[in-house]
C-alpha cells in the first residue's frame, strides 16, 4: 500500500436531523488520496445521508466539509462535481430513454457539444476498459452496462474524490472482482480517494485500505481494513456480539463461508409435491422486448427455491407477473396443477399466491391508507359482512396481526407512511401471510432494512417453509439466496440458465451462470 | 443505501409528521392561509370591477340580495345547488379513482336530452313518467362517459381530452335533435324555423315542488343531499368504495389485490357521467330551467360549475353541498347585477378566481409540512 | 360527391386549411416542449384566448401590428405563469389549475369585451414572390398575411431547442426520469416551469395572429375549443415535432373542409355535424393512434422532490 496522500476531502462534525430523528451525529470523515475507504454499516445507520452532504443533495445542520484545507458549502450535485467529488449511485441516476452520450453531458454546464462528449466517452472507456457504444440508448443496456455509464459520467468529471454506492448488486462475483481492480487502478495509478459504501462486510474487507463503521448516526470505529476480523467489524457495525453464522446473509459476509455446506440443511423432504410451476413462461415488454424467455421452475411445498442472478435478468417481470401485474406471451402458471390466468386482477392472490415485492410502495401497500385498511387490502370481505366495513371487527382484526407480527406503530387507524420501511414490510408480509397462502413470493425482501429486520424478514421465511408453504425467494444478493435457498436457478436474461442444489453447491458454476455463460452440468 | 428517491426511508422525515402535525401547525395559520387567499380574489375581483367603472359595494350587495336576501330567492338558489351537488357528486366518485373527467357539461346535456325524449313521449301515470326519465337521463350521462371512458381503457385516448371535446359534440348533438321533430323539436305549433324547441313536459311530469317560507324549489334538492351522504358513506365504509379509493390511491398495488381497473375505472366514470345525465333530468323536469323545455344552452355552465364545486370542495362529498349552495348563491345573485351597470360575467371570472385562490392553501400547506418533516432542527433530541 | 371535388380545387380551401393549421401549430410546437418537459396544460385554450383578445384590444391602442402581436404573446406569458407557479412550483393539480385558467379567460374576456369594437384593423398580405405560385398550395403556404410567416421559423427553432441546446437536454430528461434528473444535478420544476412559459409565449403569439392575421375581428368564442386539438395534435403525432405538425395539418384542414362545403353551397351533412366535425375526427385520431405511441415517461407526474 502507498503511503498516502493528503486528504482529498474531509468532512467535520456533520450533524443532520430528520425531524426528531438524528440521521447523522458529529460525524468526522476524512477520505484520502490513493487510499480506498470502506464505510460501513447496516442500512439505516446514517452512511447515506453522510454521503448525500458530500455530493451535496442534502445540506448538514451543522459542520463543514473542507477540500484542500478550505472550508466550502456544496450546493447541489452539479456544484459537487465541479468541486471535484463524484458518486457512483446504487439506483442509478442515468435516464433511460436518452443515449448514453447525452446521459454522461447530463449535469454540465455550458454549450451542448455532442461531439466533444463522445470523444471524451471514448477516451474514457478505452483508458479504464470499460467498453460502451456512445450512441446506444441507456434503457436498452443491460444492468452491468448501465453501471458503467454510471461510471463514466462520474468519472468524465475527472473527479478527486469518488464515492461508490452498494454498487455489487448489479454484478455477477467475476464482475464485481473487475471493479475491485479497477478501483484499486483508480487510486494507485491517478492518486484519486474512494470511498465504497456497503452494508457487506466481506466487500469492504476484501477492496478497502482502511474502514470506518457507522452506526445510528455516528462513527463508532475506525481501522486499517488489514487489522480488521469480522466478527469485531459485525459487533461495532450492529452494536451487539451476533453470530456471525446465523445472521452472515444480513451481514453480507462471506459467500465462500456460505457455500460451506452446513449440517441444518435439510434434506428434502421425499414427498413433496410441486405447488407452483411455471412451464414455458414467456413475456414481452411495452416495446416487444423480451423480458422473460421459455421460463420453466418449480416450487415444492416446504422449500424455499432461490432464484438467483444479477439484477435486470427478468426478476422484476418474475414478480410482477406473479403478483398479477403482467400479462404473459406463452406458457402457464399453474398451482397445484390448475393453471392460474396471468394479468388478471387479483388471479394470482386468489390461487393461494402471496407476494413479499421488491418495491413495497410501488405494489405492496398503499401509503395514504392506514396501517388497518392496507392489511385487509385484498380480502375486504373479511372485515366487512354484507359489504359495509365493520370498524371495530377491523381495528380488533388489525390489532391481533400486529401484536402478531410485532409491528411497531401508533395504532391500527396510523397511516402506513408514519411507518418505518422494517415495520411497512412487516405490514405486508403480515397481510399476505395472513391468507394462509399456499406459496410466498420474496422479491428482494431484505432490501434497505437493518440487521434486525433482516433477521425477522428471513426468520419468517423459514418458518412459512417450514409450515409447508413453497418459498420463493428472488434475489440479487447472493448471500442472502445461499442462506435460505434449499435450492438454486440461475435466472439469466430471463430464462433459467442452471440450477443445482444448496447441496451441492458449486460456486464457480454460480458466478459463470449468474454471468451469463452457458454451462452444462459438470461431468459427475 | 436506500433510494434517493423521495420514499420514505428508515427513520423517515414523513415518520414524524404526525408527531409534529399537532405542534407546528395551527389552526390559526390554516385558517389564516384560507383568509388571505379568499380576501385575495375578492379584492382582485373588486379590482376588476372598479376599473370597469363599477362599484364593488354594489355589486357585493346585488349578489346577496339576488342569492338569499329577498324574497323568493333562496328557494331558487336551492334549486340551482341541487344538480350542481349532482355533478360535483358524480366528479368526486370520478376522482377518487384516480380519473380526470371534466366533461360534466356535455354528459348533463346528452342526459337532459335523453329525459327530454322520454319524458315527452312516455305514456303513463305520472310520477312513473318522472322516474323513468330521471333513468332516461342516467342512462344518457353515463353513456356519454362511458363513450369516453371506453376510449381511454380501449383505446389509451386520455379522458381528460376526450370528455372535454365531447362537450362541444355533445352540444351540436343535441342542437341536431332539436331540429328534428322525430327527435327532441316539438310538434306542436308552427313556430317560426329558428325556434329548436322541444315539447314541454306535461304537468304532472315535472319533479314536485315545495314551498317554504315563501321560498320555492323542487324536492331534487332532497334528493341531491341524499346521495351526497350515500356516496360519503360508500367511498368511506363499502367494499366497492374502498377498492375504488385503493385505485385512486395505488392503481398496482389495487391490481394485485383483485381490483381490476377497468372494471373500476369504467365503473366510475359511468357513474360520473350518470350522476351529470341525473343532473340533467332533474333541471329538465325540476322547472328552474328552461321552463320545462329543452333548448340549445339548456345546460348554462351547470356542469362546469359542478366540477369546479367537486374541486372547491377537494373531493369530500359533504363538504360539496356547502359548496354547492355557494357557488348556486353566486349565479342567482349574478341575476341581480344588471342594475348595478356591471357585467353579468363578473361571476364567473369570481368563481374561477376564488377556485385559483382555494387551490393555493392546501398546496402551500403541503409543501411546508413537508420543509419542516425535512428540515426541522429545532428540538433537541 | 361533386361539391367535394370542388372543394378540394379551390384554393380558398387550402389557404384556409393553412390559416387553421397554423393557428394549431402556434399553440403545438410550444405544447410539444412542455409536454416533452413532462407536464401536460390544458390552459394552452385559454392561453389563446388571452393573446386573441389581448392583442384586438391593444391594436387599436398602439398602432403597431408587431407590438400588438408582442402584447398577444405576453398576454399568454402571463396566463402561463399562474399555471406554472400553482402546478410546478406549488404542488397544485395541474389538470384543475388549466381548466380553471380557461373558465378565469373565458370570464374575463366575456366581462371585458362589452364594449369592444368587434372588427380590428387586420394585418396586411403578403406574397412571397415564385413560391406563391404553385398552384393551390402555393398560395396557401406563402400568399397569406404576415403574422401567420411567424410559425414557420418557430417551428424547427422548438426543434432546435430541444434537440441541440443544453437547455433541451435538460428538459428531455425532465420529462422522462425527473428523479435521476434530479440527482444529477438538473432543477426539474425549474425546467417544467420555463417549458410552459414558453407555450405560454407560443400560443398568445398564436392567438394574436389568429385575430389579426386570419379572421380580422374578435369575439369570444373565436378559438372555441381548437386550444385542445392542438394538445391532441401532440398526442396524435406521439409526442414527436413531425407528427404534431402533420397532426395541426390534418385538423385544420378538417376544419377548413366544414366551412367551406357550405360555402360550396353543400349542406347536406347539416351544420351540426359539419361543427362536431373536427372534433370528432380529432378524437378518432387518437383513438388511432394514442396507443401506439409512447408518452415522455414522467408525462403529467408532478415531480415533488425538493420542488426547487
Amino acid at each position: 500500500m502507498q503511503t498516502p496522500g493528503p486528504a482529498a476531502v474531509e468532512l467535520v462534525d456533520i450533524t443532520k436531523r430528520f425531524g426528531r430523528v438524528v440521521a447523522c451525529d458529529g460525524v468526522d470523515l476524512a477520505l484520502q488520496r490513493g487510499r480506498i475507504h470502506g464505510i460501513l454499516g447496516e442500512n439505516g445507520a446514517g452512511k447515506s445521508t453522510l454521503m448525500k452532504v458530500l455530493i451535496g443533495l442534502v445540506h448538514p445542520d451543522r459542520g463543514e466539509v473542507i477540500i484542500d484545507g478550505q472550508s466550502v458549502t456544496i450546493t447541489d450535485p452539479i456544484d459537487a462535481a465541479g468541486k471535484g467529488i463524484g458518486m457512483v449511485h446504487q439506483h442509478f441516476s442515468v435516464v433511460d430513454a436518452l443515449t448514453v452520450w447525452e446521459n454522461i453531458a447530463l449535469g454540465d454546464v455550458g454549450r451542448l457539444d455532442p461531439a466533444a462528449v463522445r470523444d471524451r466517452v471514448g477516451d474514457l472507456s478505452r483508458h479504464y476498459g470499460l467498453a460502451i457504444e456512445p450512441d446506444a440508448r441507456v434503457g436498452d443496456l443491460p444492468a452491468g452496462m448501465r453501471q458503467r455509464v454510471e461510471i463514466l459520467k462520474c468519472l468524465r468529471r475527472d473527479p478527486h474524490v469518488v464515492v461508490f454506492d452498494e454498487p455489487t448488486s448489479v454484478l455477477t462475483p467475476a464482475e464485481s472482482e473487475q471493479l475491485f481492480d479497477a478501483l484499486r487502478r483508480v487510486v494507485d495509478e491517478e492518486g484519486r480517494a474512494v470511498a465504497l459504501v456497503s452494508h457487506k462486510l466481506e466487500e469492504i474487507r476484501h477492496a478497502t485500505d482502511t474502514i470506518t463503521i457507522m452506526r445510528q448516526g455516528s462513527v463508532v470505529e475506525r481501522i486499517a481494513t488489514a487489522d480488521s476480523d469480522a466478527a469485531s467489524l459485525a459487533r461495532a457495525m450492529v452494536g451487539r456480539w451476533v453470530s456471525l453464522r446465523t445472521e452472515r446473509a444480513a451481514l453480507g459476509l462471506g459467500i465462500e463461508e456460505a457455500a460451506t455446506v452446513d449440517d441444518d440443511v435439510d434434506d428434502e423432504p421425499a414427498d413433496a409435491r410441486d405447488v407452483l410451476e411455471l412451464v414455458g413462461v414467456s413475456a414481452r415488454g411495452g416495446d416487444g422486448r423480451v423480458l422473460l424467455d421459455d421460463l420453466s421452475f418449480e416450487v415444492r411445498a416446504g422449500e424455499i427455491l432461490g432464484v438467483a442472478g444479477v439484477e435486470g435478468n427478468g426478476q422484476r417481470e418474475l414478480g410482477d407477473l406473479l403478483s398479477s401485474l403482467a400479462p404473459i406471451s406463452a406458457g402457464e402458471v399453474r398451482v397445484d396443477g390448475r393453471p392460474v390466468r396471468c394479468g388478471v386482477a387479483g388471479a394470482m392472490s386468489r390461487a393461494g399466491i402471496a407476494v413479499v415485492p421488491e418495491d413495497r410502495h410501488d405494489s405492496g401497500c398503499v401509503l395514504e391508507m392506514t396501517v388497518a385498511e392496507n392489511l385487509f387490502l385484498a380480502e375486504p370481505e373479511r372485515i366487512a359482512p354484507r359489504g359495509v366495513i365493520d370498524r371495530r371487527r377491523m381495528n380488533d382484526a388489525a390489532i391481533e396481526l400486529i401484536e402478531r407480527f410485532a409491528i411497531s406503530c401508533e395504532g391500527p387507524d396510523s397511516p402506513l407512511w408514519s411507518l418505518s420501511g422494517g415495520n411497512q414490510q412487516r405490514v405486508v408480509l403480515a397481510r399476505e401471510l395472513s391468507h394462509e397462502p399456499k406459496v410466498l413470493i420474496a422479491a428482494q425482501p431484505t432490501r434497505g432494512l437493518d440487521v434486525g429486520a433482516i433477521e425477522y424478514m428471513s426468520d419468517q421465511l423459514r418458518l412459512a417453509a417450514e409450515t409447508g408453504v413453497a418459498v420463493l425467494l428472488i434475489s440479487t444478493e447472493l448471500e442472502e439466496i445461499l442462506d435460505l435457498a434449499d435450492r438454486i436457478v440461475v435466472l439469466s436474461r430471463g430464462r433459467v440458465a442452471g440450477e443445482m442444489t444448496r447441496r451441492d453447491l458449486d460456486l464457480e458454476r454460480l458466478g459463470l451462470l449468474m454471468g451469463g455463460a452457458d454451462v452444462s452440468e459438470p461431468a459427475p | 443505501m436506500t433510494d434517493i428517491v423521495a420514499q420514505p426511508a428508515e427513520n423517515s422525515p414523513d415518520e414524524i409528521l404526525a408527531a409534529t402535525r399537532g405542534r407546528h401547525l395551527v389552526i390559526g395559520e390554516v385558517v389564516g392561509l384560507y383568509v388571505l387567499s379568499i380576501a385575495a380574489a375578492l379584492v382582485l375581483a373588486g379590482l376588476l370591477v372598479a376599473v370597469t367603472g363599477g362599484s364593488a359595494a354594489d355589486v357585493f350587495n346585488a349578489l346577496l340580495d339576488g342569492s338569499v336576501r329577498n324574497p323568493g330567492r333562496w328557494g331558487l338558489t336551492l334549486g340551482a345547488a341541487a344538480p350542481l351537488l349532482l355533478v360535483a357528486l358524480g366528479t368526486i366518485v370520478n376522482s377518487r379513482a384516480g380519473l380526470v373527467n371534466i366533461g360534466q357539461e356535455g354528459q348533463l346535456l346528452i342526459g337532459a336530452a335523453f329525459a327530454t325524449y322520454v319524458g315527452v313521449r312516455l305514456p303513463g301515470p305520472g310520477p312513473i313518467v318522472v322516474v323513468a326519465l330521471c333513468g332516461a337521463g342516467i342512462i344518457g350521462g353515463a353513456l356519454w362517459a362511458g363513450i369516453a371512458g371506453g376510449l381511454r381503457y380501449w383505446r389509451g385516448v386520455p379522458e381528460v381530452l376526450s370528455t372535454l371535446l365531447m362537450v362541444i359534440i355533445a352540444a351540436q348533438a343535441v342542437g341536431y335533435g332539436l331540429k328534428n321533430e322525430g327527435l327532441l323539436l316539438s310538434a306542436a305549433g308552427n313556430r317560426a324555423n329558428r325556434n329548436q324547441v322541444s315539447e314541454q313536459l306535461a304537468s304532472d311530469t315535472r319533479i314536485p315542488r315545495l314551498t317554504w317560507f315563501g321560498n320555492e324549489f323542487p324536492t331534487t334538492v332532497f334528493l341531491a343531499i341524499a346521495l351526497a351522504a350515500l356516496v360519503a358513506f360508500a367511498l368511506a365504509r363499502t367494499i366497492p368504495g374502498f377498492r375504488l379509493r385503493m385505485l385512486g390511491q395505488n392503481p398496482r398495488t389495487a391490481q394485485r389485490a383483485g381490483v381490476g381497473a377497468t372494471r373500476y375505472g369504467m365503473g366510475s366514470m359511468l357513474i360520473s357521467g350518470g350522476f351529470a345525465g341525473l343532473a340533467g333530468a332533474t333541471m329538465l323536469a325540476g322547472g328552474d330551467f328552461g321552463n320545462y323545455q329543452l333548448v340549445p344552452g339548456f345546460s348554462t355552465n351547470i356542469g362546469w360549475t359542478g366540477l369546479l364545486v367537486a374541486l372547491v370542495a377537494r373531493e369530500r362529498a359533504v363538504a360539496a353541498i356547502a359548496v354547492a349552495f355557494t357557488f348556486a348563491g353566486l349565479r342567482t345573485g349574478s341575476g341581480f347585477l344588471a342594475a348595478t351597470g356591471v357585467e353579468r360575467k363578473i361571476t364567473d371570472v369570481v368563481q374561477a378566481l376564488l377556485v385559483l385562490a382555494l387551490l393555493i392553501p392546501p398546496a402551500v400547506l403541503y409543501i411546508r409540512e413537508r420543509r419542516r418533516a425535512l428540515n426541522a432542527a429545532k428540538e433537541r433530541v | 360527391m361533386g361539391a367535394v371535388w370542388d372543394v378540394l380545387t379551390n384554393e380558398v380551401t387550402y389557404s384556409s386549411a393553412v390559416r387553421f393549421a397554423a393557428l394549431l401549430l402556434f399553440a403545438a410546437s410550444g405544447e410539444w416542449v412542455a409536454e416533452r418537459a413532462g407536464t401536460l396544460n390544458i390552459s394552452v385554450e385559454g392561453m389563446l384566448l388571452s393573446g386573441a383578445f389581448a392583442s384586438a384590444v391593444s391594436i387599436d391602442l398602439v398602432d403597431s401590428m408587431w407590438l400588438a402581436l408582442l402584447i398577444g404573446a405576453l398576454a399568454g406569458l402571463l396566463l402561463s405563469t399562474v399555471q406554472a407557479n400553482l402546478s410546478h412550483r406549488l404542488p397544485a393539480d395541474q389538470f384543475v389549475v388549466g381548466l380553471t385558467i380557461n373558465i378565469l379567460v373565458l370570464g374575463l374576456v366575456g366581462f371585458l369585451d362589452d364594449g369592444l369594437d368587434p372588427s380590428v384593423a387586420g394585418a396586411g398580405v403578403v406574397s412571397v414572390p415564385l413560391l406563391s405560385d404553385i398552384p393551390l398550395i402555393g398560395p396557401a403556404l406563402f400568399a397569406q398575411s404576415w403574422p401567420l410567416y411567424l410559425v414557420y421559423p418557430l417551428v424547427p427553432a422548438m426543434w432546435w431547442l430541444v434537440y441541440r441546446t443544453r437547455w433541451g437536454l435538460e428538459v428531455r430528461a425532465a420529462g422522462e426520469d425527473p428523479n435521476s434528473a434530479d440527482v444529477s444535478g438538473i432543477r426539474v420544476n425549474a425546467r417544467r416551469r420555463q417549458s410552459i412559459y414558453l407555450v405560454g409565449l407560443t400560443s398568445g403569439l398564436g392567438g394574436a395572429y389568429f385575430v389579426l392575421g386570419a379572421v380580422g375581428s374578435f369575439e369570444d368564442s373565436i378559438i372555441g375549443g381548437r386550444g385542445f386539438i392542438a394538445i391532441a395534435a401532440v398526442i396524435f403525432g406521439g409526442w414527436t415535432l413531425k407528427g404534431s405538425v402533420a397532426g395541426c395539418v390534418l385538423f385544420g384542414a378538417v376544419v377548413s373542409f366544414r366551412l367551406s362545403l357550405p360555402q360550396q353551397g353543400y349542406d347536406a351533412l347539416g351544420t351540426e355535424l359539419l361543427q362536431a366535425l373536427p372534433y370528432i375526427v380529432t378524437i378518432a385520431g387518437m383513438a388511432m393512434f394514442a396507443h401506439r405511441v409512447r408518452p415522455p415517461a414522467a408525462l403529467a407526474k408532478p415531480f415533488l422532490r425538493g420542488l426547487k
